[in-house]
C-alpha cells in the first residue's frame, strides 16, 4: 500500500478556509477509497506564503510515496515555486494528490492541468465576480 | 452582434421557453454513453445474456428492488465517471448547441449524474428548486440527457419564464412554508418535457423544476451536467472541486502566463 504525507494549511488559501480536522476528515476518506496509507499530517504555519512545512515533506520524498494536498489551491501562489515543486516530486516517480478536486498527479500532462485550474483561479478575482 | 440566424433563433427559443431540445449532435457518442452504462449495470446485477437496452432500462424496477436503488445509482455514477472518455462523448452529443448558448470557453461539471425513478418510487424524488438557489451559478445550463423516451411524470417537469417571475415576485409569501407549498402553487403552471432517446435537453436551472413520483409503468433514466463558461462567476461551487476547463484557448493560457517586463 502507498505512503502518502498529509498536508494541510493553518490559513486561508486563495479566499477558502477549511477547519484543520476537516481537511484531515476529506484526506483520510481520499486515502481509504483509494486504498493508500495515510501519513499523520503536516500542518502548514499560519504566515502568509510560508511553505517552510510542505519543504520538509519534499525532504522526506524517499521514505514516503508522495503526498496529499487537501487542495490543489494550498500549493505556493509562485507559479516558479510551484513548477519546481511538481519537478521534485514527479522527477524522483513520487506522487502528488489533491483531495478535493479528486485528482492525482503523474506526468506531463496532469501538470498542464492542473495547472491551468490554479491559474484560472487566480484570475478569477480579475472578472465579472458578482450577480 | 454578429451571431447568426440559427444562433440568434436558438438563443431566442431558450430565452422564451426556459430550454431546448434538439437530435444529439452526435448520436454515435449518445448510443457510447448507453451502452457503457448498460455494461455497467449488467456486471452490478451479475446479468450474463444479452439484452435489449430500450427494454432493460426501461424495466430495471422488475431487476432490483427500491432498497438498493440508491447504491446502484452512486455505484454507476463513481463507474461511468471513471471512464476516460465518458465526459468527452457527453459534451460531444451536444457540443454546437453548448457554444451556442454559453460559449467556446468552457468549464464541466467534474462529475454527471445519474437520475433512476422507478414507477411509484418516492425515495428518490427532487423537490421543486432551482439551482442557483442550492449553489450554483446563475451563469450555467443544465444539458440534461434521457436514456428512454421520457414522458408525463415519468419525465422532469420545469416552470415556465413567465410563471417563473410571477413566482419570484411572491416569494415573500412562503417564508416558513415548504418546497412542497411552492410547487402546489406553480402545480397547474408546470411544463413536464416529453423527449425521447437521442434528443438532448438544455435547460435555464433558474427555473424551479424537479420530479415527482413517476406514475408511468416504466423507469426513467437521465443523466445531467453542468457547462459554464470559464471566466463567469461561481457560486458556492467552485473550479477543481466542482467544475473543471475542458476548452481553455491558447490566448486565455498565454494571457494567465503574461507578465510585464521588469525595469528594476
Amino acid at each position: 500500500m502507498k505512503k502518502l504525507r498529509g498536508y494541510i494549511f493553518s490559513r486561508p488559501f486563495l479566499g477558502e478556509r477549511v477547519p484543520q480536522h476537516i481537511q484531515n476528515l476529506v484526506l483520510r476518506e481520499y486515502c481509504s477509497r483509494k486504498k493508500l496509507q495515510f501519513l499523520l499530517s503536516f500542518v502548514e504555519y499560519r504566515f502568509e506564503n510560508s511553505s517552510l512545512m510542505l519543504e520538509k515533506v519534499l525532504n522526506e520524498l524517499n521514505r514516503i510515496d508522495g503526498i496529499i494536498f487537501y487542495s490543489l489551491f494550498q500549493m505556493p501562489q509562485d507559479d516558479k515555486e510551484r513548477k519546481v515543486i511538481y519537478k521534485k516530486i514527479l522527477g524522483k516517480k513520487k506522487e502528488i494528490h489533491f483531495a478535493v478536486e479528486e485528482i492525482k498527479m503523474k506526468d506531463a500532462e496532469s501538470v498542464e492541468f492542473v495547472e491551468n485550474i490554479f491559474l484560472i483561479k487566480k484570475t478569477l478575482p480579475n472578472c465579472l465576480s458578482k450577480f | 452582434m454578429f451571431l447568426t440566424k440559427e444562433e440568434n433563433n436558438l438563443s431566442k427559443e431558450f430565452f422564451e421557453k426556459g430550454y431546448i431540445i434538439r437530435p444529439a449532435q452526435n448520436i454515435n457518442a449518445l448510443s457510447e454513453i448507453r451502452n457503457n452504462l448498460i455494461k455497467k449495470i449488467t456486471n452490478y446485477l451479475k446479468i450474463k445474456k444479452n439484452v435489449d437496452p430500450n427494454n432493460f432500462l426501461n424495466n430495471i424496477h422488475k431487476e432490483i428492488p427500491v432498497n438498493k436503488l440508491n447504491d446502484l445509482r452512486v455505484h454507476l455514477i463513481n463507474e461511468v465517471n471513471s471512464i476516460s472518455k465518458f465526459k468527452n462523448l457527453y459534451f460531444q452529443s451536444a457540443k454546437k448547441f453548448i457554444e451556442i448558448l454559453v460559449g467556446n470557453e468552457l468549464a464541466m461539471q467534474k462529475k454527471i449524474s445519474l437520475s433512476i425513478q422507478i414507477p411509484k418510487d418516492d425515495s428518490s424524488l427532487l423537490p421543486v428548486h432551482s439551482d442557483t438557489w442550492s449553489g450554483l451559478s446563475p451563469f450555467e445550463v443544465v444539458v440534461w440527457i434521457p436514456l428512454v423516451d421520457c414522458y408525463k411524470t415519468k419525465a422532469m417537469f420545469i416552470l415556465p419564464p413567465k410563471h417563473s417571475s410571477e413566482l419570484n415576485n411572491q416569494f415573500k409569501k412562503f417564508s416558513r412554508k415548504s418546497s412542497e407549498d411552492i410547487f402546489r402553487k406553480i402545480s397547474k403552471k408546470i411544463k413536464w418535457i416529453d423527449i425521447k432517446f437521442g434528443e438532448v435537453l438544455i435547460f435555464n436551472q433558474h427555473l424551479p423544476h424537479g420530479n415527482r413520483v413517476n406514475k408511468e409503468k416504466e423507469t426513467r433514466w437521465s443523466m445531467n451536467c453542468r457547462f459554464k463558461s470559464i471566466f463567469s462567476p461561481y457560486a458556492d461551487k467552485k473550479i477543481g472541486e466542482f467544475y473543471e476547463p475542458i476548452t481553455l484557448r491558447i490566448a486565455s493560457k498565454m494571457g494567465m502566463n503574461y507578465r510585464f517586463p521588469k525595469i528594476k
